[in-house]
């Protein structure tokens, strides 16, 4: 570095002796070039504190990103949330075909049914219809199942949205994950996942305590 | 006690097809006075404006849940004696405290058959 500023200095020295003549002395030149290193001075530190700036923008955008990244819950998604929605599809397709086997059952019976005896034949039809009606109870079970399916992709949805163009507001989720706790709604359960009625009974009357 | 089969009937559940299946069922039973609403907030306004003998509601329903259904209804002077049975989806241990707690007289869980619904309006009325 002192190499590059000596020359500076003779530079000047050299200008200055065209400029003014031989009047001008060592320390003239001396303190013109302390001004125009101070002058530089400032110069390299505003493009130190751009360079500063940039490069912390950087470390800041970074770090959002990470943060971004992080919000995914990654593990959550892939060992809870999918895995939870397919078992929910899978029970979707079950109650849809128990539902179809019992309609088209009870359709066969009457089909087959012996019209000869009027009374024993309307009760008949009066009993299959009364398990049509239960049958299609599936359409209501199904529907919430779909809904907890849907929940789910939104959450996905959003989450990669946030890293697409960050338009997401993540508030919504939030108010809509406390609405379930307070209100509690966890929709129907997978097979082993809620009471049957029989332990609904039991609580009720207070016949068993609760778990 | 017998039970009376004229007495009006409030059926309260968002779908549809729950509506029309649990109105066939009453039928069956013999009950003829059903109306019905999609969520709690419409139930409680049909309340307000005609006595009902038995209230049969869903829990998970916007934008006022059965539930809160349940707890408006016992906080009424006017309809806290309302019987008030809940048939829903919702099977965990929790919900059923909740709702034993806020009032319920019987919790049927869904999928449910004729028969259960039959013997929880019959077990109502003889409390």
């Amino acid at each position: 570095m002192a190499a590059p500023i000596q020359q500076h200095q003779d530079r000047i020295a050299a200008h200055l002796r065209r400029k003014l003549g031989d009047d001008v002395s060592l320390a003239d030149v001396v303190a013109l070039a302390e001004i125009t290193a101070q002058s530089l001075q400032g110069v390299f530190e505003s493009m130190d504190a751009a360079v500063h700036r940039e490069l912390q923008g950087i470390a800041d955008y970074i770090k959002a990103m990470k943060a971004e990244i992080g919000g995914l819950h990654f593990n959550e998604l892939k060992r809870t949330r999918i895995p939870a929605a397919g078992q929910e599809l899978d029970a979707i397709v079950k109650a849809t075909e128990t539902a179809s086997n019992t309609i088209m059952e009870c359709a066969e019976a009457v089909l087959a049914g012996d019209a000869d005896d009027p009374a024993a034949f309307k009760a008949m039809v009066d009993e299959k219809m009364l398990v049509i009606f239960e049958a299609c109870s599936f359409q209501d079970i199904t529907g919430q199942r779909i809904a907890k399916v849907v929940d789910t992709l939104k959450h996905i949805e959003a989450r990669v949205s946030r890293l697409t163009d960050g338009g997401f507001v993540a508030h919504d989720e939030r108010a809509g994950a406390e609405r379930k706790r307070k209100l509690i709604l966890h929709g129907p359960q997978l097979a082993g996942g809620g009471m049957g009625q029989s332990e609904i009974d039991s609580l009720l009357s207070g016949t068993t305590a609760a778990k | 006690m017998a039970i009376d089969l004229s007495m009006p009937i409030l059926v309260v559940d968002d779908y549809n097809t729950m509506i029309r299946i649990i109105r066939n069922l009453l039928k069956q039973l013999g009950f003829e006075d059903i109306d019905d609403a999609t969520d709690g907030s419409a139930a409680l306004g049909k309340m307000r404006g005609k006595r009902y003998g038995l209230v049969i509601s869903d829990w998970n329903m916007e934008p006022m849940t059965g539930y809160e259904l349940l707890k408006e209804v016992r906080g009424d002077p006017g309809l806290a004696k309302t019987p008030f049975i809940m048939v829903t989806a919702e099977s965990k241990t929790e919900n059923v405290i909740a709702a034993k707690k806020a009032g319920v007289n019987n919790y049927i869980v869904k999928p449910f058959n004729a028969q259960t619904l039959k013997t929880k309006i019959e077990a109502v009325f003889a409390e």
